[in-house]
């Protein structure tokens, strides 16, 4: 591996890899994302090789295990490039057919996307709704690089930018670029991200540290996940592009304990990083030293706040502590620290390359650029999605999402995780930014949007929010701590049915006192899932508390489960599986549920196949 | 209780009592009994009267500081003339009736003489063993790991270097190696980073990644994230409850299982998502649940199988 010792040796290097790949006419992308690997897709890599080989194919087809491609609903994916041909739902034994199609260029329908309402099969990638409304920017790389192989990057034109703003800009001009973009940070605050590489860059105090949050513990978020998995040296590039920005010597990049394939990944590229010399001492020539290290987190969802990960970092208890004093002046280990989100990062090096102007050009005028929006729950196409800032939430849910599942009714989406709120139908074409949900009672946040139909319970939500939230307060300040336990028991009370009429104006005043008196985001956000569900669903909670009823039957003491004689054929299934006897009958008559037994389990609903089992 | 003043003689009842215990309770005992006449012998087996309460900042149900219930009171004792004071002393036996009895009582030396010491602490204060506060073992003692043990946690040590800032990875490796923290461990990276061991205690229990106890062979994460929720993960952690007896953080009995319940493994689109051995499973129902679970039992390896035909 040749280390690249000045600017000028990069161009080179770049063409001379490029060349080595000019007989490879074809590639093949393989999804490896922990979606589809999930489905296999280890799998039919394993496959796709073999066949490959055993065809001596090598020289003509390249094939990779690429990162996410954000289809995760109907993984494994494999595009065949540069026809642009998408394949979904993949098994090891398709990989000889498709091998038969490339080379007589004729698509397998059978693998074919087909369209949920035309049933018409899709054969190029951006036909399809999902990927047709997208702007995929931040992840141009997924689908095309191993992230593993450096050299795929750099055949792309990787670490061009790094190369232009060390040649071309002085830190101050590379600032002031950021600045004009107008990039925002993308973890939920929206910080404008020029502003805090100037702040940290005009602090004093040495060495300086810049931070990568590869925190994510918002529930149902995973696209700092994918894109750390799938197109690592992206974030590098952009955090390597900052530090000499701000003038900083060392880099950490703090990735939670549950993403053990982004921590070997990011290892794997780190290291062939430092082996072609972007990393570590004279970065290509111009005399900058930097280095990244990787700081794995513990399984505590509070380390995501900016000090409380910090703190984690230095071996302490993940504590928050007042921001009087920003970390852009006094950070880890007391020294100016720019920390940043992964997708704020990764959009650095686009912004370097193509230009503030066309950055900001993109999006709406306070929101520039794309954002990654993870969209999941009761919708038909889960997965990732990246669209210019604006577009409305039915766009996203409907149009690329493809809708609710089973026909089923849109109820409500979740924006912003445990710090957002959940928005009803009449908010669905709202543009989604930083600023335009706010107004509505929720936030766009990270970016993780989760869907429910009208079989969710609003209710049962806030309970879960809280409970999760209650469990995840580090103690410090009394209103978080006690006021979300108190929350949390309030609403567990409604849901088992123990709700009283004063406890609807009870939550409210407890959820103001938290918001009011926490000291960090996890408090003041914490009230927001219960409070936005109280204006927009009120209803649910009277007729839980009211007519001891669940509108959406999910509320275990408050429904019951009955078999409907006419429709029962008798088949036992429902006796057979049903954990604790509940269900009895004699043979070839319609069975019955006994409620003392009956504990609510579903198991029954499940098995029957004919709609037998209702929920009152 | 106050009663006639009858004369030992006439019914055998001695107008003393003897109130063991100096706390709260033996010193409002004593005091009661002291104004309603009688004499008292008010024994401690400790150097002050006082008790427990004197340690206590706050009480219930009023949240008043405690010495100011505790402070008068002992005021009272100290100089009620009807109350005899026997500090540092143990009472060793009894003998006689209740009414009439003999209680034999040791006091402790102290070498102070009480009817000459002022109180004023200058003995205290030049006292060389004062600022003990209890006598370290003359060796530490050995912590509980077996040397292939001690050697592979000095390794991981020795990898992130024996600072603060290490604590967390190294704690995370062992984690990882043992599947838990072995109390053993945990002892010996605190001495070898040279922390207090509360301080390391401290921060393995607020990370929830870490267990105090023994996991399981085989460690079931259902993952909990709103995605999941939505899409019934309840039920998953229910089917789990049912068939192995244990909820979140619990280990079976036999340690075949652990239940860890994590909130959002980041693999939203497979909600829900259950992780056992390492493996990710997705669009898990509770029966395919039960199913993989067998398979751990007759020790299979666990496969990852796709999504159910759509």
């Amino acid at each position: 591996m040749p280390r690249v010792n000045a600017i000028a040796e990069l161009e080179g290097l770049q063409q001379a890899i490029e060349a080595e790949r000019q007989g490879q006419r074809v590639t093949i992308g393989l999804c490896g994302g922990t979606g589809c690997l999930a489905a296999e897709s280890a799998k039919v890599n394993q496959a796709f090789r073999d066949e490959i080989a055993r065809r001596g194919l090598e020289d003509q087809i390249a094939f990779r295990m690429t990162g996410c491609r954000g289809f995760c609903e109907c993984g494994p994916v494999v595009e065949i490039r540069p026809q642009e041909v998408f394949y979904v739902r993949v098994r090891p034994e398709d990989a000889a057919e498709i091998l038969d199609g490339i080379l007589a260029d004729k698509p397998v329908e059978r693998l074919l996307y087909a369209h949920p309402v035309t049933e018409e099969k899709i054969v190029h990638t951006n036909d399809i709704p999902f990927y047709k409304r997208q702007q995929r920017l931040v992840f141009r790389h997924s689908g095309l690089v191993d992230p593993t192989d450096i050299r795929d990057y750099l055949a792309l034109g990787g670490y061009s930018a790094l190369a232009k703003a060390l040649r071309e800009m002085t830190p101050e001009q590379v600032i002031a670029e950021i600045e004009k973009s107008g990039l925002r940070g993308r973890g939920g605050g929206g910080f404008p991200t020029g502003r805090k590489w100037r702040s940290t860059r005009e602090a004093r105090g040495e060495p300086k540290y810049v931070i990568c949050n590869a925190d994510e513990g918002d529930p149902g978020a995973f696209m700092d996940r994918s894109l750390l998995e799938g197109d690592p040296h992206c974030v590098v590039e952009g955090m390597i592009i900052g530090a000499y920005a701000i003038g900083a010597a060392h880099g950490v990049v703090y990735v939670r304990h549950e993403y053990p394939l982004a921590v070997k990944n990011l290892t794997i590229a780190l290291q062939q990083a430092r082996d072609y010399g972007f990393l570590g001492p004279n970065i290509l020539g111009s005399n900058f030293d930097f280095d990244i290290r990787i700081s794995r987190g513990g399984g505590a969802f509070v380390c995501g706040e900016s000090s409380a990960l910090i703190a984690s970092i230095e071996g302490k208890p993940g504590e928050p502590r007042a921001k009087h004093t920003h970390m852009a002046e006094s950070g880890l280990w007391e020294r100016p620290t720019c920390l940043n989100n992964v997708e704020t990062w990764g959009n650095v090096p686009l912004i370097i390359e193509r230009g503030a102007d066309w950055y900001a050009s993109i999006g709406t005028r306070k929101s520039t650029g794309t954002k990654v929006f993870s969209v999941v729950g009761k919708i038909n196409n889960t997965g990732l999605v990246e669209v210019p800032m604006g577009v409305t939430l039915r766009e996203i849910i409907f149009e690329m999402g493809g809708g609710i599942p089973g026909g089923k009714r849109f109820k409500a989406v979740q924006t912003g995780g445990p710090s957002g709120g959940c928005l009803p139908e009449s908010a669905l074409d709202l543009p989604v930014d930083f600023d335009s949900l706010t107004e509505a009672g929720a936030m766009m946040g990270s970016g993780g949007m989760i869907v429910m139909d009208e079989d969710t319970c609003m209710v049962d939500l806030a309970r879960y929010f809280l409970n999760f939230l209650r469990d995840e307060s580090c103690g410090k300040c009394t209103a978080c701590r006690e006021g979300l336990e108190a929350m949390y028991q309030i609403v567990s009370d409604i849901c088992a049915g123990r709700g009283r009429e004063e406890h609807v104006s009870w939550l409210e005043e407890l959820g103001q006192a938290v918001k009011d008196a926490s000291m960090c985001a996890l408090g003041t956000t914490a009230p927001n899932p219960v409070l936005s569900t109280l204006r927009y669903f009120r209803d649910e909670y009277e007729a839980h508390i009211r007519e001891h009823r669940c509108p959406a039957h999910v509320c275990k003491a408050l429904i019951t489960f009955r078999i409907i004689p006419e429709r029962c054929k008798a088949c036992l299934l429902c006796n057979k599986n049903c954990p604790t006897g509940a269900v009895s009958g004699e043979k070839k008559k319609p069975q019955t549920i006994d409620q003392e037994k009956c504990i609510k389990c579903g198991a029954c609903r499940d098995v029957c196949k004919f709609e037998a089992v209702e929920v009152q | 209780m106050a009663g006639s003043q009858h004369s030992p003689s006439s019914n055998g009842k001695v107008g003393a009592v003897l109130v063991v215990g100096g706390g709260i309770a033996g010193m409002q005992a004593s005091l009661d009994l002291a104004e309603s006449g009688y004499k008292v012998y008010l024994v401690e087996a400790g150097p002050a009267i006082g008790g427990a309460m004197a340690q206590l900042d706050k009480t219930f149900p009023t949240n008043d500081c405690a010495m100011c219930t505790l402070a008068p009171r002992l005021v009272d004792c100290g100089r009620h003339p009807n109350v005899e004071k026997l500090i540092y002393s143990d009472v060793l036996a009894l003998d006689g009736q209740p009414g009439h009895f003999r209680a034999r009582v040791r006091k402790r030396p102290r070498s102070v003489d009480p009817a000459r010491c002022t109180g004023c602490g200058d003995c205290s204060a030049a006292c060389l063993v004062r600022n003990r506060a209890y006598f370290e073992p003359a060796e530490a003692e050995p912590p509980e790991l077996d040397p292939g043990q001690l050697a592979e946690v000095d390794r991981i040590i020795a990898q992130y270097g024996a600072e603060q800032s290490s604590i967390l990875p190294v704690l995370q490796d062992i984690n990882a190696t043992y599947r838990w923290l072995p109390p053993g461990a945990v002892q010996h990276v605190a001495e070898a980073i040279g922390l207090p061991l509360a301080r390391v205690l401290r921060i393995a229990s607020f990370y929830n990644m870490f267990s105090f106890e023994p996991r399981g062979e085989h460690v079931i994460t259902v993952c909990t994230g709103t995605a999941c929720h939505v899409r019934g993960s309840d039920r998953l952690t229910a089917t789990v409850e049912r068939e192995l007896g244990i909820c979140h953080s619990q280990t079976t009995s036999d340690l075949l299982f652990t239940l860890e319940c994590v909130n959002c493994l980041g693999a939203c689109a497979l909600a829900p998502v259950v992780v056992i051995d390492g493996v990710t499973h997705g669009k898990v129902t509770p029966d395919r649940l039960c199913r993989l679970l067998d398979g751990c039992r007759d020790s299979k390896p666990v496969e990852a199988v796709g999504a159910p035909s759509q």
